[in-house]
């Protein structure tokens, strides 16, 4: 420790054994701040779905760490967001106190929903370090959430970087002006409170961290974690074949026009260069991606590729450079709108594996269903009760791709890391009742290794009232395709029940009283030739009703008979036999 | 006082590797064993290993008068799957709730993460019709017919148990108690259990989970409670023994049955109890307990001689120890955090060129390098022996040689070197590595629960916590630590030490205004009726029975609750004034001063502890030995990162007497364990044996 004291900015003399005890320690503040802003956050957005991020700075605004859960949309665009909020209020022009906020696509997370509170923290009268983090504000006025605007404006409620709270309180305009443009004021006030406190747990232990290690100033620790984890990262990109590997990728997109996602990874020493080139231009409806969140998503592929077990910092982005056209969908320009910005950006990911798989020694998964399901309830509470109004935000996943060596996991989002919110808790914030939520059979990728099986969710309401949904949802069209041999997953779809008509997505769709919606999620990519899938595990699957009997025989040559009453409910290991010699022919 | 007279006290902890037992009389204890746990017939090893311990010492079986046992059977049978053939029963359209859990990828960044494997394969999983909404309301009556044909159905597939899980089941339990009734008149023999009984809690998955997890294993503990009790008997033991749960608490075998989920964790909460019983005795009634054995420690805060509780925690994690890799139960259980940090925990430079420790082990086998049986990866156990905190003769009584030519030849290959610094520096930088690991891990499970670790005094057990607790308490900024006497068998004292309780819960939203004490009252109520009816079945006089009641509060709108200490109900002042006030302080204390305005405090969730009497045992050794000195010798040792190696007194701990004084730095052994006595540190030998160390203003290193 003495080291530090004596040269806290010679980072190449910080003591190795220190360095690792403030590097462990960090991240344990980070999950406490995680937990206090969970704990604390009003909206099922945060405090079920952990659509969030938490992170800590440095005093010049370099990420040295981020919480373990969370969502790398959010934890990467913040960080490197920060560079903004640092330019626009230099130090002296902070005090203690003071808290800024901001939702500005282009200068944060991509979307104006997604509030950052960051929170300078003072020592002896100098900034010493930055507490952030980013929520999924449940509505931000504007359209309610979906690709529809042909301008950001059109979004909400934009926020500059500006100050929330000072010392003296609150910004009370400012709040009252937030109030009277959302339609959850609660909601969206209380997940703001809740970051602003979060921020204040992990200072108070940044600050015991500090006394017990006798530290003044944490930049110097803070150089070593990140000089480090760029070093780790670097000797891991050295490891692979240098080359250039390009890839692209089919999606939806809005209406009619699909979108072409294009990329060229350049592996050379040990750097990578990212070129999104190719893609489209940037389109006249929300699913726009500024290059915040197409560095985000990329840097996550990164490093989820090659050093899942490394800190991520700032020095996590330094060997890897990402260009977007200026005016492509991954580079889009102001006043795009970007309210739908993860339908193109979750597929990032898996397009960057799909191009690095030759690269990897070790093989990467087949593509997921990728971009999350987000699903936007809003209507009438009810007719009878008088004129109230509930906005629900719901999410959901389909399956993700298979893996080299396992099966893809069943209704587990990837690239994000945002969860469901229980049945019972979003019954009994609203009227919404979810009248099936089970898994889809033949769903999952063929594949030695399939994909993760998706969903089926069906949707209508209680008591009596206009309503509506806005389905934001990818991989209608085009469904995530397998990888080394395995089958492609098979699509979602978005319908009414009671028609099977296919309903509009990323836009509002009004419903009746009784309407019922049903929604097919997309099931994750198989990994390699699905006749090579062992017989007994093919068989465990038709058991269970993930893949059926017809699937057995055409995608995975295995011919299964069942021998069960055709009535039963409960079917038994013993109803279902395999047919050794027809499956030994298909197989051949 | 006779021989026949019933006087004395048996605990019983069968554990993953050993079988603890504790004999005890009012004036303290008599005789401990310990064995190792057969697994093949739990029940028969613990009768075994009792005939054996009384047949030692020469005592008859019908001097037993209470017998207190603890047993992770039930954690076995869930992770080994040897429970019942179970079946579940849903509402139609949600049969997989507990496959697809909450769609958590629990790990950002590792492509490689597994995620639990239900108790109940989907085949055995049906959806009937039906259907209860959030307000409670049916909104399609239960399908009879479709029950009894399913009911046939799984009898006829060797369905050995059913769970009845329903939505909104917690609001209202009428389908569920239909279903069982349908069940019962055509499938007598099949057990049932209703996530509307077994934990009448919102959120489907967690309440499903737990419902089947409690039903998938009461077979196996009937069997076993019922082998036990007839194998007792025989024995000579009078009584039927009690059950020690995870709460902290122990109880009747019917009870035990009933909630068998509830026995989950009951080892570690004895260890718990213990430092709760320790604690009394020395005045301090908050403490951190912290046991660190061969693969993994654990933490517990006391506060108010209370062990903190919680309702949920996961079983089975599947993946690396994972939150979220395990099945959610919910149940209460003593809050304790277990992180991968033990005498066999392999220290590594990682990625970045740092000395990481854990959380994978080397265990006892193959074992740190010293051991001599393979092991060549630096273990925590390497470093201590090299820092001189460990002596190669006499560890494990001297009963296994240590080799600290090849600890110190692997320190320097795997860790000296590729950082640039000396063999010694390695080693102090391990032991500070995983010393600091736990105090991390115990600051953020303090914080998390509105706590302060700073200033608890320490309680140190287990094989490797004397020679770590001192390190963790200095790094927590701790004033002292205290180490009991039989410290192997501590948790065999806990439960002997545990008054009879039970909790019980009921969700129930209300709102703080003034009808909430009319709530209040009745809702408490018919919870201590509930819970006095579960202690006097367990043999407590009703009069000797005390309650704690609580509840859990939070903003309206938010998720997370706050468990607060509700204040006694009175008719005329303004109790949910006074509960919201609780609230406020609790919320603050955890999450700093902004809390935000304008919105109104709900509770959802109402509990009930209830007590009987505190068996008051005395913990002391009956008979102490007398020696002129107790050093047994000296030798160098390192005890800070600036310090170098000092030659220090080595005592022997069954040699020192109450009263005895020792300043650090200093060493103590005893063949289970070494204490460590830093400089500046000043340990005193108290009348039960334990041993108190204050630590002196020089805080000493830290890392």
């Amino acid at each position: 420790m003495n080291e530090i004291q004596a040269a806290p900015t010679q980072t190449d003399k910080a003591d190795p054994v220190v360095v690792g005890l403030v590097a462990n320690r960090l991240h344990s503040i980070l999950d406490e701040q995680q937990s206090a802003l969970i704990n604390t956050a009003f909206s099922p957005v945060v405090r079920e779905s952990y659509d969030l991020a938490c992170a800590v700075f440095d005093s010049r605004g370099r990420m040295i760490g981020q919480s373990s859960s969370g969502t790398p949309g959010h934890i990467n665009a913040m960080a490197t967001g920060m560079e903004h909020i640092v330019a626009r209020f230099p130090p002296n022009q902070l005090s203690d106190g003071d808290v800024l906020i901001t939702n500005d696509p282009w200068m944060t997370a991509g979307q104006i929903n997604d509030i950052t509170i960051a929170t300078p923290f003072f020592r002896n009268g100098s900034l010493i370090a930055w507490f952030a983090s980013c929520c999924h504000s449940p509505d931000i006025g504007g359209k309610i959430l979906s690709a529809e605007a042909r301008e950001v404006y059109e979004e909400g409620l934009r926020l500059p970087i500006m100050k929330l709270r000072t010392a003296a309180g609150p910004n009370r305009t400012l709040e009252e002006i937030i109030r009277s443009n959302v339609r959850t004021p609660d909601e969206t006030m209380g997940d703001i409170y809740a970051q602003v406190a979060s921020n204040q747990v992990g200072a108070r232990s940044l600050f015991a961290l500090m006394d017990e290690h006798g530290l003044d100033e944490i930049d110097g620790v803070a150089s070593a974690i990140m000089d480090r984890s760029e070093n780790a990262l670097r000797s891991r990109i050295a490891e692979l074949v240098d080359g250039h590997y390009p890839a692209t990728m089919q999606i939806d997109g809005f209406g009619d026009a699909s979108l072409v996602l294009a990329v060229a990874v350049t592996v050379e020493g040990d750097s990578i260069r990212v070129d999104y080139t190719g893609s489209s231009p940037q389109s006249k409806h929300g699913v726009n991606v500024v290059l915040n969140y197409t560095r985000a998503y990329t840097s996550f592929a990164v490093k989820a590729a090659l050093s899942p077990d490394i800190p991520h910092n700032e020095g996590s982005f330094r060997p890897v450079a990402t260009h977007a056209p200026e005016g492509s969908v991954l580079n889009c320009l102001e006043p795009a709108p970007v309210a739908s910005r993860h339908l193109v950006g979750h597929f990032l990911p898996s397009l960057v594996f799909e191009a690095l798989r030759p690269a990897v020694p070790q093989g990467l998964p087949a593509a997921s269903a990728d971009a999350l399901w987000m699903t936007v309830w809003r209507g009438v509470t009810d007719e009878e009760d008088g004129q109230s109004y509930f906005t629900l935000t719901s999410f959901g996943a389909g399956g993700s791709g298979g893996r080299p060596r396992k099966d893809g996991l069943t209704t587990t989002g990837f690239p994000t890391g945002v969860r469901a919110a229980p049945t019972e808790i979003l019954e009994s914030h609203t009227p919404i009742v979810q009248t099936t939520r089970e898994l889809l059979p033949d769903s999952a990728g063929p594949g030695e290794h399939r994909g993760g099986v998706s969903q089926r969710l069906r949707v209508r309401r209680r008591g009596k009232g206009a309503w509506s949904v806005n389905a934001n949802i990818d991989r209608v069209d085009y469904p995530a395709s397998g990888a080394a041999g395995g089958g492609p997953g098979r699509p979602g779809s978005f319908t009414r029940v009671s028609t099977g008509e296919a309903l509009p997505r990323k836009r509002q769709v009004f419903l009746g009283d009784d309407a019922e919606v049903n929604l097919n999620f997309p099931g994750g990519g198989g990994y390699g030739d699905p006749r090579k899938r062992p017989v007994d595990r093919v068989l465990a699957d038709v058991i269970n009703g993930y893949v059926s009997i017809e699937s057995a025989r055409d995608d995975y040559g295995v011919v299964i008979e069942y021998n069960g009453p055709l009535d039963a409910f409960v079917r038994t290991e013993q109803m279902f036999c395999i047919n050794e010699e027809k499956t030994a022919r298909l197989r051949a | 006082m006779t021989a026949d007279e019933p006087s004395l006290r048996v605990g019983i902890d069968i554990g993953g590797t050993f079988t603890d037992l504790s004999v005890l009389d009012p004036t303290g204890i008599v005789a401990v064993g310990k064995s190792l746990t057969t697994h093949g017939s739990p029940a028969q090893g613990v009768i075994d290993a009792l005939g054996e311990l009384l047949r030692t010492h020469e005592i008859h079986a019908s001097r037993i008068g209470r017998l207190v046992h603890g047993t992770t059977l039930v954690t076995n049978a869930l992770i080994e799957r040897r429970g019942a053939r179970t079946a579940m029963l849903t509402t139609e359209g949600f049969r997989d709730v507990i496959e697809m859990g909450r769609e958590h990828r629990y790990d950002l960044y590792d492509l490689e993460i597994e995620m639990p494997v239900p108790l109940v394969p989907r085949n055995l999983r049906i959806g009937v019709p039906e259907r209860i909404l959030a307000t409670g309301q049916v909104h399609v009556p239960l399908d009879e017919d479709r029950v009894a044909t399913v009911a046939k159905e799984f009898v006829a597939a060797g369905v050995e148990a059913v769970a009845v899980c329903f939505l909104h089941s917690h609001m209202n339990p009428e389908h569920e108690q239909q279903a069982r009734e349908v069940i019962n008149d055509v499938a007598p023999r099949l057990r049932v259990a209703l996530s509307s009984d077994i934990n009448p809690e919102v959120r489907e998955y967690e309440r499903f989970s737990t419902t089947i997890a409690n039903v998938y294993v009461q077979g196996v503990v009937e069997d076993y409670l019922a082998e036990l009790r007839e194998g007792l008997h025989t024995l000579g033991v009078r009584d039927a023994p009690m059950i020690m749960l995870s709460n902290g608490g122990v109880t009747a075998i019917e009870v035990a049955q009933r909630f068998p989920i509830r026995m989950l964790e009951s080892g570690p909460a004895g260890g718990a109890l213990g430092a709760v019983a320790f604690g009394r005795r020395t005045g301090d009634s908050d403490l951190l307990a912290f046991d660190m054995g061969g693969t993994t420690a654990k933490l517990c805060m006391i506060e108010d001689a209370e062990p903190l509780l919680t309702h949920a925690f996961e079983v089975n994690r599947v993946y690396k120890l994972k939150p979220g890799s395990g099945l959610p139960v919910r149940a209460p259980v003593i809050d304790m955090i277990e992180i991968g940090a033990g005498g066999g925990s392999i220290a590594r430079v990682n990625s970045l060129g740092l000395i990481s420790v854990g959380p994978d082990s080397a265990g006892s086998e193959p074992g740190p390098v010293c051991y001599g049986q393979g092991g060549d990866s630096v273990t925590v156990t390497d470093a201590d022996l090299v820092l001189g905190l460990l002596d190669s003769a006499s560890f494990l009584g001297g009963r296994m040689i240590l080799d600290v030519e090849s600890s110190r030849e692997a320190l320097r290959t795997q860790i000296a070197q590729p950082l640039g610094i000396t063999v010694e520096d390695a080693a102090w930088g391990i032991h500070a590595t995983v010393n600091a690991n736990m105090a991390d891990a115990a600051r953020v499970h303090a914080i998390e629960r509105g706590r302060d670790v700073d200033r608890l005094p320490l309680f140190v057990s287990g094989g490797n916590g004397p020679l770590h607790g001192p390190g963790v308490a200095q790094a927590l900024g701790s004033p002292s630590y205290i180490v009991p006497p039989a410290a192997g068998v501590l948790s065999t004292l806990g439960f002997l030490a545990a008054p009879p309780s039970i909790d019980v819960v009921r969700s129930r939203y209300s709102r703080l205004d003034d009808s909430l004490p009319r709530v209040a009252e009745a809702l408490f109520g018919s919870l201590e009726e509930e819970s006095a009816e579960l202690l006097e079945s367990s043999g407590v006089a009703t009069g000797d029975i005390s309650f704690a009641r609580s509840v859990e509060m939070r903003f309206e709108g938010q998720g997370a609750e706050i468990e607060v200490f509700a204040p006694p109900v009175t008719e005329t002042a303004d109790w949910h004034v006074e509960l919201e006030r609780e609230f406020y302080d609790a919320y603050r204390r955890r999450f700093g001063p902004v809390a935000p305005e304008g919105v109104g405090v709900e509770v959802l969730t109402w509990r009930v502890r209830a007590t009987g009497p505190d068996p008051h045992q005395a913990l002391a050794f009956s008979s102490t030995r007398i020696a002129d000195t107790a050093v047994k010798g000296r030798r160098s040792a390192k005890f800070g990162p600036d310090t170098g190696y000092q030659e220090v007194n080595v005592y022997d701990r069954h040699l020192l007497c109450p009263g005895a004084e020792i300043t650090g730095p200093a060493l103590v052994e005893e063949p289970e364990s070494t204490l460590v006595i830093p400089p500046g540190g000043h340990c005193l030998v108290l009348d039960d044996q334990a041993i108190r160390v204050e630590l002196g203003a020089d805080k000493g290193p830290t890392s």
